[in-house]
């Protein structure tokens, strides 16, 4: 199954030629939103939303359009494009293109992050002459950059946030030699995905602790 | 020496501030239109850094372009980031809250392109999760950027292109092109007789982040 994903705003001009000028296109997700504080933002977007999808089920398209609750919340929309994006892929679905041209602004660069990190391929609307511009991602899997003992480490250090683990307790928790450890970790602060801090406790020691980003990079579902 | 870079518009004051606040720095740079140093919000933020003693650098950005505006905004970021690789002690970090939605998402791309720390500062801080040595020129050996840098924009012809990897055999520049090819980032096409190569729109990609690498080098 062919799929295609969008962010939508108030034009539906914006997603509208993407469904078209896809080949085999069987399935399309977009993901829309508006500040409830502003009346004339959510009637606009409703009449975008309406739109797409009387186009979608004109066309006899499968449709799945997405309500984000803050469409200006930055990293809990990357969070479930990321994890709608990988549902599809598990599902063995083909993500043909992500059309970030239309929607708030955090909704288009959140699509654009997944986009990155999941090396799907991405286009761009133009606002004038609606002419697509595919952007030339290099299909880099960031999440694969790593290796798999290192993302076992960062899914364990998610699952433990709350603890202060030094390497020797991440070792011994997965069971691993300590220099193994060592050689991990120092991959992991000079990727940017962890860092060291002095042990709240005990000053002689320091904690391995996850950076932010290491979350948005694995997804929650990893 | 800490740079924040911050994308900028009218009406992004806060998020500027936001940025600001979070993220310890000792220069400032804002990115934006030409239109930025007449609004209100340039006023305030110009003001508060004479308060501390420093100045706004200001890198103006015009393209409506999405793929110019990423390398003018690369370009920004390089021309600081050079001190980093020079040895100063330096740290560079981008915020890409400002700005239109091209200018944003431009920046996001240009901070993945060039690896450098990025954030998202609006109402809550988001670190994106940029990988060092993840970077379109960290990935390639020298003679695959060699063999990109010789090819450029236009198509060349295949026995010439065996020269560009700088490699000490034929068999060695052809393990270069296969290399290319099968990462996704060339074509090739035969035409009166003869076979010619060509980057593809990925490989022109790699072949920018690789020129504004270079250009850095040669000036540096």
């Amino acid at each position: 199954m062919v799929v295609v994903f969008g962010t939508l705003g108030y034009r539906p001009k914006s997603l509208i030629p993407t469904i078209r000028s896809t080949a085999n296109v069987e399935k399309v997700v977009f993901y829309c939103g508006a500040d409830k504080n502003e009346p004339n933002a959510v009637k606009s977007v409703a009449a975008a939303k309406k739109e797409v999808l009387d186009y979608c089920n004109g066309m006899h398209l499968s449709v799945d359009a997405v309500e984000l609750e803050d469409p200006f919340d930055f990293k809990n929309v990357a969070l479930r494009i990321r994890s709608d994006i990988r549902k599809h892929k598990r599902e063995k679905k083909e993500i043909a293109i992500f059309n970030i041209a239309g929607g708030t602004r955090p909704t288009s660069a959140a699509a654009l992050l997944v986009c990155i990190l999941e090396g799907i391929p991405t286009v761009y609307v133009h606002d004038v002459t609606y002419e697509e511009i595919h952007l030339p991602l290099l299909r880099i899997e960031y999440a694969n950059v790593l290796s798999a003992e290192e993302k076992e480490i960062l899914r364990f250090l998610m699952k433990n946030r709350t603890k202060d683990m030094t390497e020797k307790e991440l070792a011994d928790s997965l069971g691993k030699h300590k220099a193994t450890m060592n050689h991990h970790v120092k991959n992991l602060v000079a990727d940017g995905v962890v860092r060291l801090e002095r042990h709240p406790q005990d000053q002689r020691k320091k904690v391995v602790r996850l950076e932010e980003s290491a979350e948005l990079l694995l997804g929650e579902d990893a | 020496m800490r740079i924040l870079i911050s994308t900028f518009g009218d009406g992004d004051t806060e998020k500027v501030l936001c940025a600001m606040r979070v993220l310890p720095y000792d220069q400032l740079v804002l990115v934006g239109p030409e239109s930025i140093v007449d609004c209100d919000g340039y006023r305030i933020l110009s003001k508060l850094e004479e308060m501390s003693g420093h100045r706004i650098e200001t890198e103006l950005v015009e393209s409506d372009d999405f793929m110019k505006l990423v390398d003018e905004v690369s370009e920004a970021i390089e021309r600081r980031t050079a001190y980093q690789r020079r040895g100063s002690d330096c740290r560079v970090m981008i915020n890409i809250s400002g700005g239109g939605k091209l200018l944003g998402d431009a920046a996001l791309f240009a901070a993945f392109r060039m690896g450098v720390e990025a954030y998202h500062c609006d109402k809550t801080v988001t670190k994106l999760p940029v990988l060092r040595g993840a970077t379109a020129k960290d990935m390639f050996t020298s003679s695959q950027a060699n063999m990109i840098l010789g090819i450029g924009d236009t198509p060349k012809e295949l026995d010439q292109a065996y020269s560009y990897a700088n490699s000490v055999s034929r068999q060695a520049s052809e393990r270069v092109i296969r290399e290319l090819r099968h990462a996704g980032l060339m074509r090739s096409e035969a035409r009166g007789g003869r076979v010619f190569i060509q980057l593809n729109d990925a490989g022109l990609e790699v072949l920018r982040a690789l020129r504004i690498a270079k250009s850095d080098g040669k000036h540096g």
